[in-house]
């Protein structure tokens, strides 16, 4: 298929077998000497001041180190995107997730003893839970130090005339869509040890998607308590899943470190499965009011939408998902014009932050249903609307994205082909589509988008390379692996890859935004590159002849065609090392995509090259319980370049049902404020007997800015499948669900709805 | 999760077992499988002083038949039940329901068929952290005097969500209890209180020893709704048994009994005995039937298992409809 | 409060432990011996992390009594391999895909193991329906069931070994 030799193979996951024996450690199975155990205390009301504290019992337990509260928080020591949540807060909390008090003891049930032991008063205020409601004038506020609940965060652009564009169609539908929220359910839980050395320079063990932002966050963490000019160390264990979830540092993290300073011992605070449910966040919640028109012929004319997003107490990642939103806003097929517009509102729920998609599943969700209706309207098939539509290579969509390569007509063509493989329709079963467009080639959400790498040889041959990048399981550890091995002529286990700590790993902004592939991976491929040269030009010294003839490849430095001029690389390198006036081989390159950061009117080539995808479903619905079976399922994406194709279907199978599950059964219930379901056994994952059997059509668009042609793809398998079943159920029985999850509850009496009125 | 302190008995005979039930009968509490009691324990909801376990009461793991009834000891494991050709013969309710309990993995020596009998009444307002229940006011299960399922309710409306339950008292089991010096047979439908707080009538003294399932030639169905395909416990369910008139075309005897709707499994006396006489092929008396149901059920369901009480309103009579027509098909083939 | 001392069979070896009866079969693993390949994920008996083997049956060391494994055989992850060699099945998991973050591999691979004890011959269904108590939330099962299917089919090609690249079909050579 491929010339490649390692770029292309299905190389299992390097650290599996450490994995399927037992021995990784993550966070869980972290042990420092005289380490001390750390509890959170969270508020007991959604909106209230606090009157009273007493931490006296609590103090007089033995075993107990120390209990902190908000008033132990140095002032600038602030959390979330907005730097506005102290990690314990102080004086009044404002929703159920609110951090009171911490403890540090000896054992974890000494601390859990002690936080039962801790007296608060409170005076509970009125609280608020719709954002929609929270708009109104009369609204409680959750913040008494705003004019209103709507934060000062407008999302509002337009492009073109989409007033005039709305009069000339031919065809118009608009629809309501609503999601709520959703959580990663990373099987390893959340949690950190926080260390200080005799100088006071900080050691933290943590799950982290950020390592080097995390630093940072930590740094200031440090610097607000009046440590200045101290270190601040970030070790990543193993994490057992990460979707996100670790794209912001927490107030667990933050109390970790005030609490270990305060005792002089190692502290670590691992989250329960009921705490991971209420005390991290979950993807956004939108309402989503969406008008599209074409006109005689399907051609898209105009997208309107106007989003509300609940934003919960306080501002973290979730406010910002609206960015990512406009992608497929603006870029989900061609249309010229386009107004959205987005408010965040304040509400005593819980925030939100990252979840795989970043916003892009919500706005998708609406797009894509909203799509099938205008199909339906317009009275053309829904495949063929799309293929009527769908984006170009070349194109340069109204936010100024530059499309390069562009596969979805054929994945279109496949899903196509693998939906109609079974023609006849039975009564109760339909099929359903939705395409995606996510970041493929990066994301510049920060003033960076780069990741550094360093690539260091040893005397036998082997590569150590350390990069900024992040591996949580999905496995940038082997593409890295593969991409340098691919480059320098060695084999997988020759690469050892570390990205574990920010003492030797270099900067990077975090995996997020399906960048590591492309970001880390072109910064691995570079400094690759800078070492292959300098062993293309030693090595033709020792060969006698020129860099230029020279191939790398097996382990060794050879002119092809010429038994006579080879060498094994690591006897070249121990020749350079070993040799008077002699030298190292080690490289380092920086890799910042060429995207934009948007501008004030939100334009800007976001990313260097965007990935497309079209998911297609057939269901089965049945009319008397309005459970929904997913028959066939199949997911084709445009790739690039797959590196590494086992892990790339890992990607996108695991996409997929974390998608089913957002589409059909998962919700955090909340009952004002208060989560009612923080466990596996309520809220509905799904099992391995509730998942499909998937197809996954890989179309390979090989991308000349993506190493060896590669895209991101950790994102889109959870993107278009909640459409995807809706219009399924649609073409099934006739009725649209939209709001998500898509229950059995809602089928039924939206069938029972259309009974009566029919 | 750490479990509260207690102490542990392990007695290695029935007599054994309740000389210490009735030497520690209100704080004690009976270790079978550990999938309901452990969690509850967890999660604060009790913490008795004493975890009295069966796990060397072998004498109470058995699945015997003879001619007339299947007796089955209550610490047999689900899956030595879904194993039992004669249990899936003669019971089938009772097997196809211990096959949705959990998952494979919790259906042997984890999972008993006394502990799913005996599994407490669930409620989404009750089944909560300690901390979570500790930011309001006591409900009634919990020692306090509200419900939050049910406005004004002068009792616990938690909800029986016993696949085993449901199934047995379809088939018209009954229950042995044994205490110090006593035994005495109950029938599962006797078996429920009026309260969820305490939603069994049996005393603290008394172990559950054997089921005792009569067998007498009807063909019987189990049917249930849950989001899941595992690990999930019903949202709303039905069990029915049927006797089969000589001529194979006829329902002679019927028993409906619909389950996870409310404090207990709800036998439908008039819509069961409104059966007698109809055809196999009499769907619309089946109709009714799970009407019937709905309007039973639906007068004891309230909202607090996590799915909305309309949707288990209306399903319930989709479920006893199936059960129904499962059970006709078998009688018919038999 | 009542310290015992009791003596676990762990994977065939036998291990003297001071417990309290509040202790559970997964704490004592990982707390008291350092056996930390068990994974605590919802310490409720729903997700399957915990999983271990009681005289060969996969159960939930969670919600197991550390007194109550006395006198069963129990084993745990560390007791699959033989030394650093991987068992048929985790050589599978590992060539398959199987793992992605990994904190649900160490249950995983202890209730398909026991599966397998039972029956050699599974089709999809059954292993789904065993594998049913077990949750992971990177892979969406497919490689799972694949990597459990193959090490009961090893003759049958797959496109991991097709690949040729470490082909669990010889594994079992």
């Amino acid at each position: 298929m491929s010339e490649y030799n390692v770029v292309g193979k299905r190389i299992p996951k390097i650290d599996a077998a450490q994995k399927a024996m037992g021995r990784a450690e993550y966070i869980q199975d972290v042990k420092l000497p005289g380490m001390l155990y750390g509890k959170i205390l969270y508020s007991k009301h959604a909106h209230a001041r606090i009157t009273r504290m007493d931490l006296s019992k609590a103090l007089a337990l033995s075993g107990v180190y120390t209990i902190l509260t908000g008033e132990d928080v140095p002032e600038k020591m602030r959390m979330g995107f907005y730097k506005d949540n102290p990690p314990l807060k102080k004086d009044k909390v404002f929703s159920f997730r609110d951090e009171v008090a911490a403890v540090a003891a000896k054992t974890p049930e000494i601390a859990k003893k002690a936080l039962e032991l801790i007296e608060i008063d409170y005076e509970v205020l009125p609280g608020i839970f719709d954002p929609e409601k929270a708009m109104e004038k009369d609204s409680p506020l959750v913040h008494e130090n705003t004019k209103s609940n709507v934060l000062k965060l407008p999302w509002k652009l337009h492009y073109g005339d989409v007033d005039k564009a709305e009069k000339e169609a031919a065809f118009v539908v608009e629809g309501r869509f609503t999601t709520t929220w959703v959580t990663h359910c990373c099987m390893g839980t959340s949690g950190a040890v926080a260390s200080f050395d005799a100088a006071d320079n900080l050691t933290i063990y943590t799950n982290t998607q950020i390592p080097s932002l995390a630093q940072k966050d930590f740094l200031e963490a440090l610097k607000a308590m009046g440590l200045k000019n101290k270190r601040a160390r970030v070790i990543k264990p193993i994490i057992g899943g990460g979707f996100g979830s670790k794209l912001d540092t927490y107030a667990y993290e933050h109390i970790a470190i005030l609490l270990a300073h305060k005792c002089r011992k190692p502290v670590k605070i691992v989250f329960d499965r009921p705490e991971e449910f209420i005390a991290t966040s979950t993807r956004q919640p939108t309402v989503t009011h969406i008008k599209q028109g074409c006109d005689k012929n399907g051609k898209l004319l105009f997208r309107d939408i106007r989003m509300v997003l609940d934003n919960g107490a306080h501002t973290s990642w979730g406010a910002t998902t609206p960015s990512v939103m406009m992608m497929p806003i603006t870029s989900l097929y061609r249309v010229d014009n386009v107004r959205y517009d987005a408010k965040c509102v304040y509400t005593n729920n819980t925030y939100s932050q990252a979840m795989r998609g970043y916003g892009n599943p919500q706005a998708t969700f609406a797009i894509e249903s909203n799509i099938d209706m205008l199909a339906e309207k317009a009275g053309i098939d829904p495949i063929e609307f799309r293929r009527i539509n769908r984006n170009h290579p070349g194109d340069v969509t109204p936010q100024n994205f530059k499309i390069t390569t562009c596969g979805l007509d054929l994945c279109l063509d496949a899903v196509e082909k693998e939906l109609r493989k079974s023609g006849t329709k039975e009564k109760g079963v339909g099929i359903g589509v939705a395409s995606l467009i996510h970041v493929g080639g990066g994301a510049r959400i920060y003033k960076s988008d780069g990741c550094g790498v360093i690539i260091k040889m040893d005397d036998y041959g082997k590569a150590s390379v350390f990069t900024g990048g992040t591996d949580m399981g999905q496995g940038l550890d082997n593409i890295t692996a593969q991409i340098v091995a691919e480059e320098l002529g060695l084999l997988v286990e020759d690469v050892h890859v570390v990205h574990t700590d920010t003492d030797v790993c270099p900067w990077d902004v975090g995996a997020h935004a399906s960048r590591s592939t492309f970001v880390a991976g072109n910064a691995a491929l570079g400094a690759a590159k800078k070492i292959k040269a300098q062993l293309l030009e030693l090595g033709s010294k020792e060969l006698k002849t020129t860099p230029d003839s020279l191939m790398l490849k097996d382990r060794l430095i050879f002119v092809p065609g010429d038994p006579e001029k080879s060498m094994a690389i690591d006897k070249l390198l121990r020749k350079i090392h070993f040799s008077p006036g002699g030298t190292m081989l080690v490289s380092d390159h920086f890799f910042d995509p060429i995207n934009e950061n948007m501008g004030p009117d939100y334009k800007g080539n976001m990313s260097m090259t965007y990935t497309f995808g079209v998911h297609g479903v057939k269901v089965r619905v049945d009319e008397e319980t309005g459970k929904v079976e997913v028959l066939e399922y199949v997911a084709a994406h445009d790739v690039g370049q797959a590196i590494n194709p086992l892990l790339l279907e890992g990607q996108v199978y695991g996409g997929v049902v974390m998608g089913l599950g957002y589409a059909l059964s998962e919700e955090v219930m909340h009952v004002n404020g208060k989560n009612m379901n923080p466990n596996f056994r309520d809220y509905k994952l799904f099992t391995a007997k509730d998942a499909v059997k998937i197809i996954a059509p890989v179309i390979q668009t090989p991308d000349k800015d993506g190493p060896f042609g590669a895209k991101g793809i950790g994102e889109p398998g959870c993107v278009p499948t909640a459409p995807a079943i809706a219009n399924a159920i649609y073409d099934a029985v006739g009725v649209r669900i939209t709001t998500l999850p898509i229950t059995p509850e809602k089928v039924l009496a939206a069938l029972m709805e259309k009974k009566k009125n029919h | 999760m750490r479990l509260p302190q207690f102490d542990y008995k392990g007695p290695d005979t029935l007599e054994k077992a309740l000389d210490l039930l009735s030497t520690h009968a209100q704080d004690a509490k009976i270790l079978a499988g550990g999938t309901d009691l452990l969690v509850r324990m967890k999660k604060g909801l009790i913490a008795p002083k004493t975890i009295i376990s069966l796990k060397a009461l072998n004498e109470l793991s058995y699945i015997k038949k003879d001619k007339n009834t299947i007796r089955i000891g209550a610490r047999t494991c689900l899956a030595d039940i879904i194993a039992s050709d004669s249990v899936r013969k003669e019971a089938t309710a009772l097997s196809t329901a211990c096959e949705r309990v959990g998952a494979v993995t919790i259906q042997h020596f984890r999972g008993t068929i006394g502990g799913n009998i005996l599994q407490d009444n669930r409620c989404f307002h009750y089944n909560q952290s300690a901390f979570h229940r500790s930011g309001r006011q006591a409900c009634h299960k919990d020692g306090g005097k509200i419900c939050y399922a049910r406005d004004e309710s002068d009792r616990c409306n938690s909800t029986c969500q016993s696949d085993g339950a449901t199934a047995l008292m379809a088939l018209g089991a009954k229950l042995v209890l044994v205490s110090k010096g006593n035994e005495r047979t109950v029938a599962l439908t006797d078996f429920y209180t009026t309260d969820g707080i305490m939603p069994f009538a049996m005393e603290p003294t008394e172990l559950l020893k054997e089921i005792i399932i009569p067998v007498e030639g009807g063909k019987s169905s189990y049917q249930r709704l849950a989001y899941r395909s595992a690990i999930d416990y019903p949202i709303v369910c039905a069990g029915v048994l049927l006797k089969a008139s000589a001529k194979k075309d006829t329902i002679e005897d019927a028993r409906i009994v619909v389950g996870a709707m409310g404090r207990a499994p709800l036998f439908l006396a008039k819509e069961s005995s409104e059966l007698k006489g109809k055809s196999f092929t009499d769907t619309k008396a089946f109709q009714k039937a799970g009407n019937g149901a709905m309007n039973s059920a639906s007068t004891f369901a309230v909202h607090n298992v996590g799915s909305t009480l309309e949707y288990r309103c209306a399903t319930v009579s989709e479920m006893v409809f199936r059960a129904l027509q499962e059970a006709v098909a078998e009688a018919s083939k038999a | 409060m009542e310290k015992l001392n009791i003596i676990l069979n762990i994977n065939n070896k036998p291990v003297d432990v001071r417990i309290t009866p509040n202790d559970t079969l997964l704490e004592v693993l990982r707390d008291h011996l350092d056996l930390t390949g068990s994974k605590e994920s919802c310490g409720e008996g729903v997700c399957g992390s915990c999983t271990v083997q009681l005289d060969g049956k996969p159960v939930r060391s969670c919600l197991t009594l550390a007194l109550e494994a006395e006198g069963l055989k129990v084993r745990t992850v560390e007791g699959l391999a033989d030394g650093d060699k991987l068992s048929p099945l985790q050589e599978s998991f590992v060539n398959h895909g199987a793992v992605q973050c990994g904190f649900c591999t160490p249950g995983m691979l202890m209730t398909a193991d026991a599966l397998l004890q039972q029956n050699t011959n599974p089709d999809e269904d059954t292993i789904k329906k065993a594998l049913s108590g077990n949750i992971c939330r990177c892979t969406g099962y497919s490689k799972i069931v694949e990597a459990v299917a193959h090490t009961a089919h090893p003759d049958d090609q797959c496109p991991d070994c097709a690949s040729g690249i470490k082909s669990c079909c010889k594994t079992k050579e």
